[in-house]
């Protein structure tokens, strides 16, 4: 009887001293629902207050250059062979009837994301600002966010072994620059500003133009608004048959995806 | 006038899951099955189930332990892991990533308990009649517990029972769940079906039974005192496994009925992914692993041990190829380059071949060490010993 109340006790002194241990680490931010930078309210999590950031791609005046492709790898140290954005260029029509189509693509930072809600570590996240970005430091790299993009604008950065992607250059945003890739446009087709600002260059555009945005069934509400977008171009994005992939050809595949030969498919 | 589009250039996106996924969910699944299969006896009380209840329980232990190593290879900062438990818990309701590891902490503790509780008799025995060193860790397995009174006996059934019946939708979860991990990435075509869990539970079963099918009669001709292989269970494996398949088949149908047919406009994407690899799934994995077995099973064919063994290698080898054309397959499909993907597993390093064999290697060692641990021999024919002596 001793020995039944002796265990009893040492459950009961186990149970409770577990329990005030649990409710103090928690007090010290050891359990979170978010993560560390965001508990800790630091500027570069919680972003601007009050602004709402969009982008808006002129494509009358995209000359498919890949000005922003290569300034963007350089502002964010981004690892050869990956991209956080990037401009498909295409031709669209039948000749003499034929003209070049170009595409930048980077991440969406959607309003209502799909790679957010699926992250388990809370490293991926929306500021108050509308910028979705990956806290590097917390991410375990499982890689559910990148399959959840539905614009597969999210990779593994070689460099970092975690999640990454395009965050609108938040580093040079938040010090009142414009992300590099605008910076840098050649024909000003990229503009970037704060939608809730009535007299920005993006809240005259979308409040003039026609604006459309890429798969807009998912349900995902992208911030990356596009003028004068051809069906015939994002139709590419779901067919299935291998067309020129040049500029892949020539820098090698990925290490263990890549394009299946087109001789494969007409065989198949 | 036809329009016509041509890529001059973009890029190859890289696809974060290679082959470790596949070989998780094949073995998460067939622990799940595993365990369904011991609750025939432990819960539902189905006799002719008991000499393998035991044994399908320790088995659907391993698989469980061995599984989620899987997935730490499968992480590129596996040093992180404590993040998760720390970090991100507003998206508990949303990623099922989430649950997932809760269950597969959960879910082997139970099995683990369920485990001592069916054994510890055997534990008191072995206790017993051991030498020191030995008397000291069969003791510490009876957990204290020493006493062979029948109240003491029944307790434990009743604990078997309970576990048991909290085990059957913890496994069911446990593997479910996975279904939801692919089901809810609305982004991939060929995932996004509130059918996936229920395919991954039918297809779970099916190469679980299979897998049990080799196992068992393994055990029971090589590893155990009896050396005689119990070719009436064989059997009833062998019809259950059929009708496992029966129900991984209309899951399947039900599926890709609506997706190739009645789906909008991205059926296309899919159809031609099953146009590309038609003849590999239709002959493999339907014919010789689905189809094949379903008839042994239901035929006299089921009472030829080796015809059954080959059934049962079948469909667990065609689950796997399953899995792996849903996970990996799912990934080829295009999103926003035009043409499919190709996927090729590395022979070394993360992620890769070796790393798939070296899990297997780990759940062979496993099951050595609980084989070498639990007394599953002296209780599987203390039940044949009862099932005679009932007949009688």
């Amino acid at each position: 009887m001793g020995k039944e109340n002796s265990r009893r006790s040492f459950l009961k002194t186990g149970l409770a001293s577990t329990g005030l241990a649990l409710l103090a680490s928690s007090k010290a931010n050891a359990f979170s629902l978010k993560n560390p930078g965001r508990d800790a309210k630091d500027a570069r999590y919680i972003g601007q207050k009050g602004k709402h950031f969009v982008m808006v791609l002129d494509l009358r005046k995209c000359i498919g250059c890949q000005a922003c492709t290569s300034v963007c790898k350089v502002e964010n140290q981004v690892p050869s062979g990956q991209y956080r954005t990037f401009v498909t260029e295409t031709e669209v029509g039948v000749f003499p009837q034929v003209r070049k189509a170009f595409l930048p693509q980077l991440c969406n930072h959607c309003e209502n994301p799909a790679c957010v809600p699926v992250c388990p570590t809370g490293a991926t996240f929306k500021r108050e600002d509308g910028i979705v970005v990956v806290d590097n430091t917390v991410c375990w790299g499982c890689g559910y966010c990148i399959s959840a993009c539905p614009y597969d604008k999210r990779y593994f950065n070689k460099k970092t072994k975690t999640a990454d992607k395009c965050n609108f250059c938040a580093q040079r945003v938040d010090k009142g620059l414009m992300p590099a890739c605008v910076e840098t446009c050649i024909g000003g087709a990229r503009v970037f500003g704060d939608i809730n600002d009535k007299r920005s260059d993006v809240a005259r555009l979308l409040a003039n133009f026609p604006t459309t945005v890429l798969k807009k069934a998912q349900g995902t509400r992208p911030q990356v608004f596009y003028i004068n977008l051809d069906d015939r171009v994002t139709e590419l994005f779901d067919t299935t048959q291998d067309l020129d992939d040049m500029v892949k050809v020539e820098q090698g595949f990925e290490r263990e995806w890549m394009k299946v030969r087109k001789e494969e498919v007409n065989n198949g | 006038m036809d329009s016509m589009q041509t890529l001059i250039s973009s890029i190859t996106i890289a696809k974060p899951w290679g082959i470790d996924i596949p070989n998780y969910f094949w073995f998460t699944g067939s622990s799940a099955a595993a365990f369904i299969i011991s609750s025939f006896a432990h819960v539902f009380g189905w006799k002719k189930y008991k000499p393998i209840a035991g044994i399908s329980l320790l088995m659907a232990f391993v698989l469980l332990v061995a599984a989620p190593l899987n997935l730490v290879d499968d992480l590129r900062q596996p040093g992180r892991i404590l993040n998760f438990f720390m970090y991100g818990w507003e998206n508990f309701a949303t990623s099922p990533m989430k649950w997932g590891v809760l269950l597969l902490l959960a879910y082997p503790i139970l099995i683990f308990f369920e485990a001592q509780a069916l054994y510890r008799p055997y534990f008191v025995k072995k206790a017993q009649e051991s030498g020191p060193l030995a008397k000291i860790f069969y003791l510490f397995m009876t957990f204290g517990r020493t006493n062979l009174s029948p109240e003491a006996l029944a307790r434990d059934h009743r604990l078997g029972f309970i576990l048991g019946a909290i085990g059957i939708p913890l496994a069911l979860a446990v593997h479910g769940y996975t279904g939801y991990i692919l089901g809810a990435v609305h982004a991939n075509v060929m995932w996004h079906t509130a059918l996936m869990p229920i395919i991954f539970l039918a297809s779970a079963m099916v190469s679980g039974t299979g897998l049990l099918l080799l196992l068992i009669p393994f055990f029971q001709r090589f590893l155990s005192e009896r050396r005689k292989v119990d070719t009436d269970m064989v059997a009833t494996l062998a019809t259950l496994l059929s009708w496992f398949i029966v129900a991984d088949l209309v899951m399947r149908f039900l599926w890709l009925t609506f997706s190739l047919t009645f789906a909008d406009g991205e059926k296309y994407a899919l159809y031609s992914y099953f146009q590309l690899h038609f003849m590999d799934t239709l002959l493999i994995d339907y014919l010789l692993c689905l189809l094949i077995p379903l008839i042994i099973g239901f035929t006299r064919l089921k009472n030829i041990p080796a015809v059954v063994y080959f059934g049962g290698f079948v469909t667990a080898v065609g689950v796997w190829i399953f899995r792996w054309n849903t996970v990996i397959g799912g990934q080829t499909i295009p999103r926003t380059t035009p043409g499919f993907l190709h996927y090729l597993p590395p022979v070394f390093g993360q992620d890769s071949i070796v790393s798939v064999l070296s899990n297997w290697g780990i759940l062979i060692a496993l099951i050595c060490l609980v084989l070498l641990i639990f007394p599953w021999d002296e209780e599987m024919i203390d039940c044949y010993k009862g099932a005679e002596h009932a007949k009688q």
